[in-house]
């Protein structure tokens, strides 16, 4: 038994026009499935509207799912009640995208980090601050930024108040949701390092959503690449990306752009993501295949083992690979 | 050929009431025409800057205090208001990041492009519209007739972008001036943009000022690259010089902390971060955080010097 599972999760959203009546269903999270062992970094990667944020909060409740199961440590997180579900808050915690927009203006950094302390009674009262200065220095503040309000600090900073606050109620599962990407790329490697010397210390387990493979495969164990609320390849971090297996993956390789001019330059994947609203017939990736033909354009394929731990949905993953840039 | 575009010693001040910032301190670059010029550090190091001095749109409390732009052999910091008008999206345009924060949500897309056409070239609204539709076919944008009728919100992000695209290539601009056009956009969506300018570069010889943090969208779309830190440039050179013997320490940090696809070794870092600005700071700027300070480093600010053909330099070691 995994530490966690997820077993045929499932969300979709009703859509309403603007006034109110039905306007269709938008399927985000579709028969989704991962595991996640102790200690190990799953990254998810796929294109905005993919659905990876969604399953993020589906996992960590903060979305009520329409179908599938959590089970976290044994337990099934979505037949819990609220009060059920409050120590399992303490044991997952959640690194946002935006520094800005994921701390409270009007609270010192002090008060962000003492707060869950208090809540979860982890630390007795008069050692609260003590615990907040030693977590400050953690992520590389010090105490002099305890009474600092987050306007005072730069996106690293407010990203690192952000980690600290997650680390403060010593979580088990960190589901981080695009934690660098608003960030520079010197601030990047920063808090990358930060979060993997974290993971070493105490055995975290790692969510890791992203749409910057390159970012991806540098800190996951295992990748899931998402496609339209799907998974449609699941393998290790170093077999994906020498051996892509689904055409989409091997897209987002091509399109990551290399810092050497004398590589060649990133080849696109032509069109855009399809709305989640009308799906495309059989593959979902078929419009923007190249190796699809009419049994893609027709039936969908499901996630297959094929193999060496590799999971992949697609009819024609033995072919795929002949586009693979060199690089 | 004399250059396109040629910036000699331009000083941009900021007259805060906290003190004086030198955001753009002493910054000197040419663009030739057909030449794609990456201006490239962390936020806060003035490339955005710099591109808006470009344009004389600096926002409060900046000012341009010193030194030339000159297009084409006019100097822009001499023209009066009027002619800058009519130089604004018509010789020199931009592209921003957020395209959805840079096109106007009320108006239509078809009229957004259209108003550029009539305002620099005098066109009638049914002639602007014409050509309107016109460049949604060369951005790549399908069934162009549809989307001129439509709003922002209806599209996508990479659309978005290709409509900004459109705006600024209106006019057939001797200067593009793209601010991180693909940082708000997915990978795929980014190659496709990418693309895309190079190929609307090479057709209209534009020169472009290309302003990005990511080094690996730099490597595959400029010929030169300015690294800037703190104001100032660094270092100054053709892509393949610098990516192939970064000479500052700044610069190879920056190629230092880079994932790259197929290495798990720990990334390096930069530590510290940019100086405040307001302080009076002596020597080089970058001392805090340099791996190796020599000597004079302390006391006194290096210059920017050539080291080889096509490559310059700013720090004490060379």
């Amino acid at each position: 038994m995994s530490f966690l599972e997820v077993k045929n999760l499932r969300k979709s959203f009703r859509l309403t026009d603007s006034l109110g009546r039905a306007a269709g269903q938008l399927v985000a999270v579709d028969n989704l499935s991962l595991s996640l062992q102790q200690g190990e970094t799953l990254g998810l990667v796929g294109e905005s509207g993919c659905g990876k944020s969604t399953t993020g909060k589906l996992i960590l409740q903060l979305l009520p799912s329409d179908g599938g199961q959590v089970i976290f440590d044994g337990e099934d997180l979505t037949q819990l009640s609220t009060r059920q579900m409050r120590p399992y808050r303490r044991r997952i915690q959640m690194i946002f995208q935006d520094p800005f927009s994921s701390l409270n203006p009007r609270m010192t950094v002090g008060s962000i980090l003492s707060e869950p302390l208090l809540i979860h009674r982890l630390a007795p009262p008069r050692q609260v601050r003590d615990r907040v200065i030693e977590l400050l220095e953690k992520v590389g503040l010090s105490a002099e930024h305890e009474q600092r309000y987050p306007h005072e600090f730069s996106g690293g900073q407010r990203q690192r108040v952000g980690i600290a606050r997650a680390l403060a109620v010593e979580p088990q599962l960190i589901i981080a949701d695009e934690p660098v990407s608003a960030l520079d790329l010197s601030v990047q490697a920063q808090i990358l390092n930060l979060l993997q010397g974290f993971q070493q210390e105490h055995n975290l387990s790692y969510l890791f959503i992203a749409h910057d493979l390159a970012v991806i495969e540098h800190v996951s164990d295992r990748i899931a690449v998402m496609y339209l609320g799907k998974i449609v390849e699941l393998t290790s971090a170093e077999e994906l990306y020498k051996n892509p297996c689904h055409p989409y993956t091997e897209a987002l390789l091509n399109a990551v752009p290399v810092p050497d001019p004398d590589q060649p330059r990133p080849t696109a994947l032509k069109g855009e993501i399809p709305s989640p609203v009308n799906p495309p017939s059989g593959c979902y990736f078929h419009p923007r295949c190249p190796y699809a033909d009419d049994r893609c354009r027709q039936q969908q394929p499901e996630l297959l083992d094929i193999g060496h731990k590799h999971q992949v949905a697609c009819y024609h993953s033995e072919q795929v690979g002949r586009f693979l840039l060199q690089k | 050929m004399p250059p396109r575009l040629a910036v000699n010693n331009l000083q941009s001040y900021f007259f805060t009431r906290t003190g004086l910032i030198k955001a753009v301190d002493d910054v000197s670059f040419n663009i030739a025409q057909g030449e794609t010029l990456a201006l490239v550090g962390e936020s806060g190091c003035g490339k955005s800057m710099t591109a808006l001095s470009l344009l004389r749109l600096l926002p409060e409390p900046g000012r341009i205090v010193g030194g030339e732009i000159s297009l084409d052999g006019r100097d822009l910091l001499r023209l009066p208001d009027v002619e800058m008008r009519r130089i604004r999206g018509n010789e020199i345009s931009m592209i921003f990041q957020e395209p959805m924060t840079s096109l106007n949500p009320v108006l239509r897309i078809g009229e957004q492009i259209a108003e550029v056409l009539r305002l620099h070239q005098g066109d009638t609204k049914q002639q602007a519209l014409e050509q309107a539709a016109e460049l949604l076919i060369q951005v790549g944008i399908a069934d162009p007739k549809r989307r001129l009728r439509e709003y922002p919100h209806q599209l996508s992000g990479g659309q978005r972008q290709r409509i900004m695209i459109a705006i600024a290539l209106a006019c057939d601009p001797k200067l593009l001036i793209a601010d991180e056009p693909t940082t708000a956009l997915d990978v795929t969506i980014q190659a496709q943009i990418m693309d895309l300018l190079l190929e609307l570069k090479e057709q209209r010889q534009m020169a472009t000022l290309l302003i990005s943090h990511d080094l690996g969208v730099v490597a595959g779309n400029a010929d030169k690259l300015a690294v800037m830190y703190a104001g100032q440039i660094v270092e100054f050179g053709t892509v393949k010089r610098i990516f192939e013997n970064p000479l500052h320490p700044y610069t190879q940090g920056l190629l230092q902390c880079i994932p790259r696809l197929g290495q798990k070794n720990r990334l390096s870092t930069i530590p510290g971060q940019l100086p405040d600005l307001r302080k009076q700071l002596e020597g080089c700027l970058f001392l805090d955080r340099c791996p190796g300070p020599c000597a004079p480093c302390g006391h006194q600010s290096p210059e920017i010097e050539e080291f080889e053909p096509d490559h310059w330099v700013r720090c004490w070691r060379y």
